[in-house]
């Protein structure tokens, strides 16, 4: 374990986001789902959407369910917090796992995979660059934002913990 | 989308009521022990809470699931901790508590017995759509209305992990998911097995237009 313990701080749930500054940690627990962890290091800003869908098609009300709107609404939560300075933000993800994939029917295994496209879409159309990925597989992930570093954790049952 | 109202979210808590006893009885009769069931009532639960049907978000559990096809479909759910999976197991093998680890032999007892209580609980619930709302029989519409579930595969992985991807074939339309929880509970063994039916949004469409 780094630091501070990796329990301390939020759990981000589903088609949520959070966001902190200075210290602790933002967390969330992924299957298909994606974890856009956005980050100012200069500000020690960091951000953490739990993308569940790739596009709202318009709809409004779950702002951090859908790739295109969760990006845009973390951006807007960490400008808030920025006090009116400058953002210079680099992404993390991790996620898009395809679990169940002889039990749940053809479309929705390819949810994961449409997840990962759509974040990378929203990512470069707010010129943000990803500079590390965890993503795809077939298990679970419980991702970890360490606010004060900008390190991620990434925890799989049984195995190590890897760190991005 | 035409929700549940809640007259029928009772009426359906009794057909799955019914469902969860008869599972409890192919249950006792599989291990050979008494075995005593609760069912809570059915609800609708955001999909963030959703996710903790299964116990606490980060606490790795196991479970076997079953996809459902037909006029209820959705997910069907048997999952514990591994304290309760290796419990189960003793009982299956005839071991007294010695079981540790998931092998092949722990994980294939652990999804025959899923598929002995999910069939209970199908084959129930089916009689009593039938006979309670006249839903067509098989051989009206065998590949639309037949109850069919998929053999179960068994993981183990972080409980909010292992919800997301069953709750994901709601988040297509809906903010919330319906949950019927039942729970399992066994003589003088300290164990905790969840069956947890989950109706994806065809279903909710179905059910509301069938329940009185």
């Amino acid at each position: 374990m780094r630091g501070l313990a990796d329990s301390e701080g939020p759990l981000i749930k589903m088609a949520c986001i959070g966001v902190g500054q200075q210290q602790g940690t933002l967390r969330t627990l992924l299957g298909s789902c994606i974890g856009v962890a956005l980050y100012d290091r200069r500000l020690k800003l960091a951000g953490l959407a739990h993308v569940v869908m790739p596009d709202s098609m318009g709809r409004e009300p779950s702002l951090g369910k859908y790739a295109d709107t969760a990006i845009p609404e973390t951006i807007r939560q960490l400008t808030l917090l920025a006090r009116g300075l400058r953002l210079s933000l680099t992404a993390k993800v991790a996620g898009g796992a395809n679990m169940f994939s002889h039990v749940i029917p053809n479309s929705i295994n390819t949810i994961g995979e449409q997840n990962i496209a759509a974040v990378e879409k929203a990512l470069a159309l707010h010129e943000i660059p990803i500079v590390a990925r965890h993503l795809g597989g077939l298990t679970g992930r419980r991702m970890v934002v360490e606010i004060d570093t900008g390190v991620v954790q990434i925890h799989l049952v049984g195995q190590p913990v890897v760190f991005l | 989308m035409k929700s549940l109202t809640n007259h029928q979210l009772e009426r359906l808590t009794g057909y799955l009521l019914a469902g969860a006893a008869d599972a409890s009885h192919a249950l006792s009769i599989w291990l050979g022990r008494k075995v005593q069931v609760s069912m809570e009532p059915l609800k609708s639960v955001s999909l963030e809470d959703a996710t903790e049907q299964l116990g606490a978000p980060e606490h790795s559990v196991c479970a076997c699931c079953m996809r459902v096809s037909g006029a209820l479909s959705g997910q069907l759910l048997f999952g514990f901790d591994d304290a309760s999976g290796m419990r189960l197991c003793d009982a299956i093998l005839s071991r007294e508590r010695t079981s540790t680890k998931w092998g092949e032999l722990e994980m294939s007892a652990v999804m025959e017995t899923t598929n002995i209580v999910g069939c209970a609980f199908l084959n129930s619930l089916a009689n009593t759509f039938r006979t309670s709302i006249c839903l067509p029989r098989v051989a009206d519409d065998p590949m639309d209305k037949a109850w069919i579930p998929t053999p179960p595969i068994f993981v183990r992985d972080y409980a909010a992990a292992i919800m997301q991807f069953v709750l994901v074939n709601q988040t297509h339309e809906l903010d919330s998911a319906l949950v019927a929880r039942t729970s399992f509970t066994m003589d003088d063994w300290p164990v905790d097995w969840r069956l947890l039916l989950i109706p994806d949004s065809a279903a909710l469409i179905e059910l509301a237009g069938i329940i009185p």
